[in-house]
């Protein structure tokens, strides 16, 4: 084991908010998942978490697209890590599909550079934590290139004594002419004992871009409560519904049938 | 996004920069020393509690590391500022027509006194390191109301209440520059509203920093008791030089139950300054805090007035813009602790970055377990005109509760093409176009400001277009 600090973001905010960066006793060593995509290739990798950290890199030649789905199952014990690193070229798109079902300590780090002109990257996170697990996250889509594109769209649910933070950047570098960053980032509280840190951070030196996030954190919406209410859900089964919707929305978008299947299947059980 | 691009010209300093010779009766050596603090002390007639203070501060200064999340602020070097500069005065005063020559020039020019003629209910001018004129109407003076410096009042009948809320809110282990304050602090108003009282016309300070190489230190300190009402304007500004000037003054606010402040600030700090303001208000049950708050000028600012909502029902408003032009590295924005039940903020801002300025919104909402029913909302909109220069936005959220709705949006880009087009359809040139559009972008403060108020930051802000090119 060792000390280190992980998911230390572009920016940091107030240091008094301690938000930049965490720092955590972890395993010394990781294993490594190279991606290597020939050109115009389109390829999809699952990586199940592990207690051993990993380590995945892509370097995308032109036009291909990498579709990477990470899966923290329910009930997890001990510390998962994944650090992410990946360079878009010209027209290559990346997908990150991630899903914290559960677990108790997760980091992700996802470091994406869009270098190539037209090059895209989405990220998809979703989770559903509750007891004392926490999800520590920092998310980064650099815009390099022209007329690049990026997506950050979270969304998920903290019951009991749950912790999240998230921190998500979106950064346009000087040269990336036409290039439009969003992100997105919806959390459902669901009891008075969670804590939900959110740093979402648009970093912009240059002019022709458009950039924005959005984020919505708070309890279950009243009216949708109400709704639900009135066509007979109690006030439990309806929560369950807007919790499982936050979950659907990052299934929905995988793009192996089989395992959306299984994955809805696994977290309506 | 179109390959057209638009020129916009840099805030006009002019009108600002004048400067008269250094006829200062006194100052203390550049750095900081114990000697220095001791002196600056012994001149002020400090009490013995608040030479205490100082020294102490002192000792935390120099104890604690200089910020790493902000701005560069390598080019201030403490050795070189003159943290005590006494204006060629011996006295504030309340006759306008007392006020030596050159300091009542500078205020003229800057138009203080036509202000307090039409449209402010007292004034207060500091100069340097000292207040040099303070005066309030008589119907104001009247309801009980006490606006003064705070020297004086400290020796007078409100000295014990000074005692008890000066530097509570922002201690001087707050940060390095808050320590700083509390050591080298001079000039700076008191104003205490009574209980029900409603001061319907604004109060304002200026200050002016004249001394090349030198460090201003206002404290402001706002009292507003139970279910009373003010409007409080702070302006400032300086000359420039090819030298670092430092600002670090501290404002702290105590709304009371059921009162109101409006805190409104129009920074323009000449380009050599190195803003490094502390500014905090404690609201209690039922009380309102609104800032507004236009940043302009400085080299470097670090500026984020913090709201603590302490009381049930509490609510704060912030409404801000920056301007960043060449050689300015703006970094500004608000802090926020919801501290009790169905507290409520709502923080609207806009920054303009050209001509390679850097601007950074950088702003917390922290909800404790204690802000049940607590309700916040962020807006932060960015407009960069020119592909040299910065924009950031770095907002946090730290939430602790789950009864509570918290919503943040923020955007950034260039100026609508389909907008100018619109305009120019409807008449406009090209340069009016864009002009108007960017005045429009900082409206969300001028209507916020008297109207007075609102020339003078619009002076601020105006634009020469020059020219849609390339």
């Amino acid at each position: 084991m060792k000390e280190m600090i992980v998911n230390r973001p572009i920016a940091e905010t107030f240091g008094w908010l301690h938000m930049g960066g965490t720092r955590i006793m972890a395993p010394e060593g990781e294993r490594a998942i190279a991606c290597a995509l020939a050109e115009g290739e389109t390829r999809t990798v699952v990586v199940e978490d592990t207690e051993e950290a990993a380590l995945v890199t892509a370097d995308l030649p032109q036009g291909a697209c990498l579709h990477l789905i990470g899966i923290r199952r329910a009930g997890a014990a001990g510390m998962a890590r994944t650090d992410i690193r990946v360079r878009c070229g010209e027209g290559a798109e990346f997908h990150w599909y991630r899903l914290i079902l559960g677990g108790q300590e997760s980091y992700d780090n996802c470091s994406v550079t869009l270098e190539g002109t037209a090059s895209s990257f989405t990220a998809d996170i979703g989770y559903r934590l509750g007891g004392q697990e926490k999800y520590d996250i920092n998310c980064e889509a650099i815009h390099t290139g022209r007329s690049t594109e990026s997506r950050i769209t979270a969304s998920g649910v903290l019951s009991e004594s749950a912790r999240k933070l998230m921190r998500g950047t979106i950064d346009f570098r000087s040269g990336c002419a036409g290039s439009v960053g969003q992100e997105t980032e919806d959390v459902l509280l669901m009891d008075e004992t969670v804590r939900n840190q959110s740093v979402p951070v648009i970093l912009c030196a240059e002019e022709d871009v458009a950039g924005d996030h959005g984020a919505t954190i708070g309890r279950p919406d009243e009216k949708s409560l109400y709704y639900m209410g009135s066509r007979g859900l109690d006030t439990e089964t309806a929560c369950a519904m807007l919790a499982q919707a936050k979950l659907d929305a990052v299934i929905g978008r995988i793009p192996d049938p089989a395992l959306r299947d299984a994955l809805r299947e696994e977290t309506t059980r | 996004m179109s390959e057209g691009k638009t020129y916009v010209e840099d805030v006009n300093r002019a009108f600002y920069d004048f400067r008269f010779e250094e006829k200062d009766s006194f100052r203390v050596q550049s750095g900081l020393t114990r000697e220095i603090i001791e002196q600056i002390s012994a001149e002020k007639g400090d009490p013995a509690w608040m030479r205490d203070f100082r020294l102490r501060s002192l000792e935390i200064f120099h104890a604690t590391d200089m910020p790493l999340w902000g701005p560069s602020i390598e080019g201030l070097d403490m050795d070189n500022i003159v943290t005590y500069v006494r204006p060629n005065t011996e006295r504030m005063h309340t006759k306008w027509e007392d006020v030596p020559e050159d300091i009542k020039d500078t205020f003229e020019r800057l138009g203080i006194p036509k202000s307090e003629r039409e449209s402010l209910a007292g004034v207060g001018a500091q100069y340097d390191s000292e207040l040099v004129y303070h005066n309030v109407r008589k119907e104001v003076a009247e309801q009980g109301v006490v606006y003064t410096d705070l020297e004086s009042a400290m020796h007078g009948e409100y000295g014990e209440m000074i005692r008890e809320h000066f530097m509570k809110l922002v201690p001087p282990t707050d940060h390095k520059f808050a320590a700083l304050h509390g050591a080298v602090w001079s000039g700076g108003s008191f104003v205490y509203v009574p209980p029900g009282a409603s001061v319907e016309i604004p109060l304002q300070s200026y200050f002016r920093l004249n001394a090349a190489g030198a460090g201003q230190f206002e404290h402001t300190l706002i009292i507003v008791d139970k279910g009373a009402k003010l409007h409080f304007i702070e302006g400032c500004s300086a000359p420039k030089y090819n030298v670092a000037n430092l600002h670090a003054g501290c404002v702290e606010l105590y709304v009371g139950e059921n009162a109101s402040l409006r805190y409104s600030t129009i920074e323009n700090w000449s380009k050599n300054m190195y803003n490094l303001n502390t500014k905090r208000a404690r609201v209690e049950k039922g009380g309102r805090i609104e800032w507004v708050s236009g940043s302009f000028g400085s080299h470097v600012s670090y500026l984020y007035p913090m709201s603590v909502l302490a009381g049930e029902g509490a609510a704060c408003e912030f409404t801000g813009v920056t301007f960043a032009g060449e050689g300015q590295d703006l970094d500004t924005g608000c802090k926020i602790v919801h501290g009790a039940p169905d507290t409520t903020s709502h923080v609207n801002t806009r920054s303009i970055s050209k001509s390679g300025g850097v601007s950074t919104f950088r702003s917390a909402v922290v909800v404790t377990e204690k802000a049940e029913g607590s309700k916040s909302s962020v807006s932060c909109q960015s407009l960069m005109l020119d592909p040299i220069s910065r924009s950031d936005t770095i907002p946090a959220m730290d939430v602790r509760t789950s009864k509570a709705d918290i919503g943040h949006e923020a955007r950034i880009g260039r100026i609508s093409d389909e907008a100018v087009f619109y305009l120019m359809s409807r008449g406009l040139s090209e340069e009016d176009a864009k002009a108007l559009i960017v005045s429009g972008f900082a409206e969300n403060v001028s209507k916020e400001l008297p109207l007075e108020y609102a020339v003078e930051m619009n002076n601020l802000i105006r634009i020469e277009m020059k020219g849609a090119i390339g």
